[in-house]
């Protein structure tokens, strides 16, 4: 009977956005078993790998994605690291994590709820001066004041 | 699914030429790269969309509310403030003149009784510990774990007690 390839990635949850699936670029596989002979198989083969990455070779939103997963990790174990070891090298990092979680959380707001190319194009050159912005004022704060680490500490001992 | 529809369409379609066309496996080119990029989709779904006055989706105002769909709100109601957060602390710390601990003194001046100083300090941890906690169940989720309905709603729970206890312990014991 006709079997369908690929079937698993169109039915699978959760992991990879399906959007950014190449497979889902090119329309799906059928092959009756009984049209199948050798020439044919071979072209059939021939086809269907090129026309899966036909659509979109770039791999770039799916490694945005997993940078993102990273750097949520990141952030969650410089928590008690700061806790315990505060100073200079955790400021800095904190800084660091926190501009850029912040930066690409709220990228994904503006890619959620801003349409329409040159709205996009504003939307994003603001929230990358306001990143900017923020990267400089912590790196600030961390060389001519107290730091991020003693800056929390001072805060909570009211 | 819709596109297994599609499939078998084609293929019962290919078929039913099959007797009259002797070349017709070779005519039935069974892969094919679409005509569009993902980009110009997403352009053309939201330009038909807005022409057409559609209200957009989850549309707060008309979607039945739910625990899940509250949780996901605050998530990013929380990762939003405290991004402004910072970023607004960070402005402050590069144009306002005196140094940190100059101006937690002025805070301090004008705190009156130990309640609202404890009441600040949960209103400062409690976003950051909701954020988290939830943040830790999205990287959960992100490893394929999770989905089904009675567990989601199970973590969800335990996020929303474990951030208010988090909150209230960070206020009074440290």
């Amino acid at each position: 009977m006709a079997s369908i390839v690929r079937l698993s990635s169109v039915c699978r949850r959760g992991v990879k956005p399906l959007f950014y699936q190449t497979t889902l670029l090119a329309r799906p596989l059928v092959v009756p078993h009984k049209h199948q002979e050798q020439p044919y198989q071979l072209t059939a083969k021939i086809h269907a790998s090129q026309a899966l990455y036909a659509g979109s070779g770039s791999k770039a939103a799916s490694m945005h994605w997993t940078a993102e997963r990273i750097l949520s990790v990141a952030l969650l174990a410089m928590g008690p690291v700061a806790y315990f070891s505060p100073g200079p090298v955790m400021d800095y990092s904190l800084a660091a994590a926190l501009t850029l979680h912040g930066h690409w959380g709220i990228g994904q707001v503006l890619t959620d709820y801003v349409h329409g190319e040159p709205k996009i194009k504003l939307a994003n050159a603001g929230l990358f001066l306001l990143s900017t912005v923020t990267f400089a004022g912590l790196c600030y704060f961390n060389y001519h004041d107290v730091g991020i680490c003693k800056a929390v500490a001072l805060l909570w001992s009211k | 699914m819709a596109l297994l529809l599609r499939s078998l369409v084609r293929q019962s379609v290919c078929l039913s030429r099959a007797p009259s066309l002797q070349l017709s496996p070779l005519l039935c080119r069974h892969v094919a790269p679409m005509g569009t990029t993902a980009k110009e989709e997403m352009n053309k779904f939201w330009a038909k969309n807005a022409k057409l006055n559609r209200p957009m989706s989850p549309h707060l105002t008309i979607y039945r509310w739910s625990v899940p769909m509250m949780m996901s709100v605050t998530h990013r109601g929380t990762g939003v403030a405290l991004s402004g957060a910072i970023s607004a602390f960070a402005l402050a710390a590069l144009v306002l003149p005196g140094n940190y601990p100059h101006y937690l003194d002025l805070i301090h001046s004008l705190w009156v009784g130990p309640a609202l100083i404890a009441l600040a300090k949960i209103g400062i941890a409690f976003p950051v510990s909701y954020h988290t906690l939830n943040g830790v169940r999205h990287l959960w989720w992100d490893i394929g774990k999770g989905f089904k309905i009675p567990e989601v709603y199970r973590t969800g729970y335990t996020v929303i007690g474990l951030s208010v206890l988090t909150s209230v312990a960070v206020a009074f014991l440290l």
